[in-house]
């Protein structure tokens, strides 16, 4: 795993955010190197949605620094997070079903042919760069104008991560990708994951399915009730310590142990 | 000698006129009756079932159009098809002579004849070219219904306007201040033309202001309401009220006192005669020489019967 | 686990042609088409509608109802609605009324200053929905009242009248006022006329001219505002931000769409379509009434519905909201020359517009995928 000889590309320091009077984060430390895959796993409830959308720059944290290349940043919206290389794929809100995976993929960032003061979509580019983009992923599109909402869960999501891949995203966030699938198509999504990894985009997996995180993995950190209980490598904890750290505590082993098995 | 003449020339005259007309229009002739008024208007069916019975008299083949909420720009389109159907005649309101008079000159000129009835004025009938004019001047109507209470010693009145965009309803009730001689100032409402708002508004209008001597309603749809509105808060029979147009309810309060007089323009008339004169112009080439006024005509409790038996229907 | 390849879904089948062909949404929209002109070329062929009189007359009508759909449309593939079009369309016509006769300014700027108004008025409705995130449903439905009283409110205080003529003879030699009343290609119709094509006055002031004298400039608003539309909604960058704020306005923020400046923008369109079509009116005719463009609201969303569009946004065609009105003209207009009782129509419209949503519907769960 060469990734540990890079400087981290963002890094989160003691990140706190208070709503009101409910603490949500109180001190929160993670980093994502490039090529890396770090999960960040917590039961419902434990921060990792205010997590995510601190780094993605939905939230402005309370306390805390974001360094994004060694320097300080201050994200002011999802847009500024956008741009400095931090892509964000939400579980239901990546797409819009009723539009086309070629307008889905270049939202927000159409490509352009200059008529005068006309600002015209250049479908051509956009629907050759769309099918060869999906095509890396390992999907074959029926056709360019295929609305997004005849694709299927897993396949939706790679178009996004395609997508945010194409815009030269450095860091990915991955917000519960595999929560709504079946196997075969968790699968599917966890080898995007796997290829998105090879080519040098630092990856934050958010789960909380042990054996997803597992799956592709390189760190893994937990989150419960708003902290970070710890961060270890690959291969220096088991699927029954990440659960029990994840559930925050003894009663889940007494429970596992009534249940016979991993949860 | 000079008689005989005379009335072998008219005969003549006649004659070709007859013989013009039947080699240019066969029976069965089309006359097509626009009006302004909104579908919610019942007042209308008096005007709708004396087409009716005109053409079945007649023989001819008669149709009723209206805009469906009022809006005259929809009525001048509803004109401009109707020319362009090609009937022989259209007997149209003049609601608004700014937007409806380029339409029926249009139509006037395309060889088809226009009768005006309703609202309009016999001056503007002629100016675009109608053959006559049938109905009851607005303004005089209202003049002659404020010398009217002038003489019964009303000296304030509440005018419950619920077609405040026609421009004739308005006239309505100038008419009727300039009759008693005062100023129209606030005394008249926009009632709308639902039945609890204009019931509400009129009571609300005398909670606030008791020194009103009387209540001028422009039709049913703001009477019938009224007449309720003035049962609930006891000034029914009490307070002078008089209203233009007639219905079933407006004889009924006519009856119990409660409304004083309803000026009846005979809508009847309007759609009626229209039809049987083109006919006959159409048939024989016969044309009465003048306008037609309809109304107005004042409707007390005195002979009262036949309007009650027909209110709604043919009065 | 690296090496999936090619995922091809066995259980997802190959759509056919015909399948493919219903998605899109003017689909409905073409076929009403086709057989409402089927409809009334049997039953009212011979009627004078199809002269050129009958022509002129439903595609006036029609081109009415396009201008305010394609706005409507624009709006509600942004996800929103306008119920204060009818209101709009009073407003605006009572503003040039009031500024050019009552005031005494030029026609020119009675216009422009009205259409400074409408769209500001539009940006208020959008600035509102956006900020406040009230359904657009309530916000502009307090405007329809709120434009409406006025309408009939300032009327009366400065004229005591609610109708306001008189601006023909003010229109008269303005250099703007015949971009929105004038009629075009006159020397074309009067060709026509001479070739007995179409029929001629027959007596009056004008015996001889053609009675139809050219294309009223409405005619040509609503196809410029169709064609404009359709290619910014189907070929621009701006276009497809549209479909993204309507379609998911919280995915498409999340990828930087400025959706809260296009639904703003958009609500300024309906209102400039109002207003266009406001100004057409009161050239024509010449007089402004506080009863004009009732219920019109309703007309342009059922013509957009009928054209495909969903209620839900994200999904329409500018294309399929014009053939809705078309049909809606047509319609309109044509059971009159066929005959039927008027009021016939509103059942007509009634059971239309529920075959259109059904249809839109059933497109949706194909598109979508649903069941």
């Amino acid at each position: 795993m060469g990734s540990f000889d890079h400087n981290p590309i963002i890094e989160m320091r003691n990140i706190e955010k208070h709503f009101g009077p409910v603490i949500a984060l109180n001190g929160v430390s993670f980093d994502v190197r490039p090529g890396e895959c770090h999960c960040l796993l917590g039961d419902n409830g434990a921060g990792k949605s205010t997590f995510i959308k601190t780094m993605a720059g939905v939230h402005k944290p309370t306390k805390g620094e974001i360094l994004f290349e060694g320097r300080q940043m201050s994200f002011d919206s999802p847009r500024d997070a956008m741009e400095a290389g931090i892509a964000t794929v939400y579980q239901d809100l990546a797409m819009i079903p009723l539009m086309s995976v070629t307008r889905n993929f270049w939202m927000g960032r159409e490509p352009v042919k200059r008529f005068g003061p006309l600002m015209f979509m250049d479908f051509k580019t956009a629907n050759e760069v769309t099918m060869s983009e999906m095509r890396k992923m390992g999907i074959n599109l029926r056709s360019p104008d295929q609305a997004v909402g005849t694709l299927s869960g897993g396949e939706r999501q790679t178009v996004a991560i395609a997508r945010a891949v194409h815009f030269g995203a450095k860091v990915l966030i991955l917000d519960e990708p595999t929560s709504a699938l079946g196997v075969r198509q968790t699968a599917n999504v966890l080898s995007t994951i796997d290829k998105v990894r090879k080519t040098g985009i630092g990856i934050v997996f958010i789960t909380h399915n042990v054996r997803h995180a597992l799956a592709v993995g390189d760190r893994f950190t937990v989150l419960n009730r708003g902290k970070t209980l710890g961060t270890a490598q690959r291969g220096q904890i088991t699927p029954e310590e990440l659960q029990d750290l994840m559930a925050g505590g003894q009663e889940m082993v007494a429970l596992e142990g009534s249940l016979g098995g991993t949860v | 000698m000079k008689a005989a003449l005379k009335t072998i020339a008219v005969s003549a005259v006649a004659a070709t006129a007859l013989l013009g007309a039947s080699s240019a229009m066969a029976e069965g002739e089309r006359y097509v009756l626009v009006s302004h008024a909104p579908d919610s208007d019942s007042w209308w069916n008096t005007i709708k079932n004396g087409l009716a019975l005109a053409g079945e008299q007649m023989d001819v083949t008669v149709e009723y159009r209206n805009p469906p909420t009022g809006d005259l720009a929809d009525m001048a389109r509803i004109i401009e098809q109707a020319a362009a159907s090609g009937p022989n005649g259209i007997i149209t309101t003049l609601a608004d002579p700014d937007v409806l008079s380029g339409p029926i000159r249009a139509a006037v000129d395309a060889g088809i004849d226009v009768i005006i009835i309703n609202s309009g004025t016999p001056e503007q009938a002629r100016d675009l070219g109608a053959l006559m004019y049938v109905g009851q001047p607005e303004y005089d109507a209202g003049f002659a219904a404020g010398q009217r209470a002038a003489g019964d010693g009303v000296s304030s009145f509440l005018c419950v306007n619920h077609y405040i965009s026609s421009p004739s309803s308005t006239e309505r009730c100038q008419g009727f201040a300039d009759g008693l001689g005062v100023d129209l100032g606030n005394q008249m409402i926009d009632s709308g033309q639902d039945p609890s708002e204009i019931q509400n508004r009129v009571m609300a209008y005398l909670n606030a202001n008791p020194d009103t001597d009387a209540v001028l309603t422009l039709g049913p749809t703001s009477a019938d309401p009224t007449i309720l509105a003035l049962q609930q808060i006891g000034l029914a029979g009490d307070i002078y009220f008089g209203t233009f147009d007639l219905g079933g309810d407006i004889v009924q309060a006519i009856r119990d006192g409660v409304i004083q007089w309803g000026i009846d323009q005979q809508p009847f008339l309007q759609a009626y005669l229209p039809v049987i004169v083109l006919t006959n112009y159409h048939r024989f080439g016969v044309l009465p020489g003048n306008n037609i006024n309809s109304g107005p005509g004042f409707v007390t409790a005195d002979a009262l019967d036949l309007v009650a038996d027909l209110a709604g229907e043919y009065r | 686990m690296s090496s999936t390849g090619v995922v091809v879904d066995e259980r997802i089948k190959e759509t056919s042609k015909l399948r493919q062909a219903l998605i899109r949404p003017e689909l409905g929209a073409i076929v009403g088409t086709i057989a409402v002109f089927a409809f009334f070329i049997v039953f009212a062929g011979d009627s004078g509608m199809f002269n050129a009189q009958g022509v002129l007359n439903w595609s006036t009508v029609s081109a009415q109802f396009v201008i305010i759909a394609v706005g409507a449309c624009m709006l509600m593939i942004a996800g929103e609605f306008d119920l204060s079009v009818g209101s709009m369309i009073g407003f605006a016509g009572m503003s040039i009324a009031i500024i050019s006769v009552t005031l005494q300014w030029p026609v020119w700027i009675a216009i422009l200053l009205t259409f400074a108004l409408c769209i500001a008025v539009g940006a208020l409705n959008g600035f509102i929905v956006v900020r406040t995130g009230l359904p657009s449903f309530i916000v502009t439905l307090a405007f329809l009242f709120i434009l409406r009283g006025f309408t009939i409110f300032f009327p009366q205080l400065i004229e005591r009248r609610t109708i306001i003529g008189g601006i023909s003879e003010k229109a008269a030699g303005d250099w703007l006022a015949p971009v929105f009343g004038g009629k075009v290609g006159g020397s074309f119709f009067n060709w026509l006329a001479e070739m007995e094509l179409i029929a001629v006055f027959e007596r009056g002031t004008r015996a001889g001219e053609p009675i139809v004298n050219g294309i009223p400039m409405l005619i040509i608003w609503a196809l410029g505002l169709m064609i404009i539309a359709h290619v910014v909604l189907t070929r621009t960058r701006f276009g497809n931000w549209i479909f993204a704020a309507g379609g998911d306005a919280q995915a498409a923020r999340y990828v930087g769409v400025p959706v809260d400046r296009v639904k703003i923008q958009m609500f300024m369109f309906t209102a400039f379509c109002a207003c266009v079509f406001a100004t057409c009116q009161v050239m024509e005719f010449g007089s402004a009434g506080a009863d004009r463009g009732l219920l019109k609201e309703f007309e342009a969303i059922i013509a957009v519905v009928i054209g495909g569009a969903l209620l839900t946004g994200g999904y329409g065609s500018v294309i399929g909201a014009a053939l809705g009105a078309l049909i809606f003209g047509v319609v309109q207009q044509g059971l009159f020359f066929a005959g039927v009782e008027s009021s016939l129509f509103r059942v007509f419209l009634g059971v239309i517009l529920l075959f259109a949503v059904i249809l839109n519907t059933y497109i949706r769960r194909i598109i979508t995928g649903e069941r």
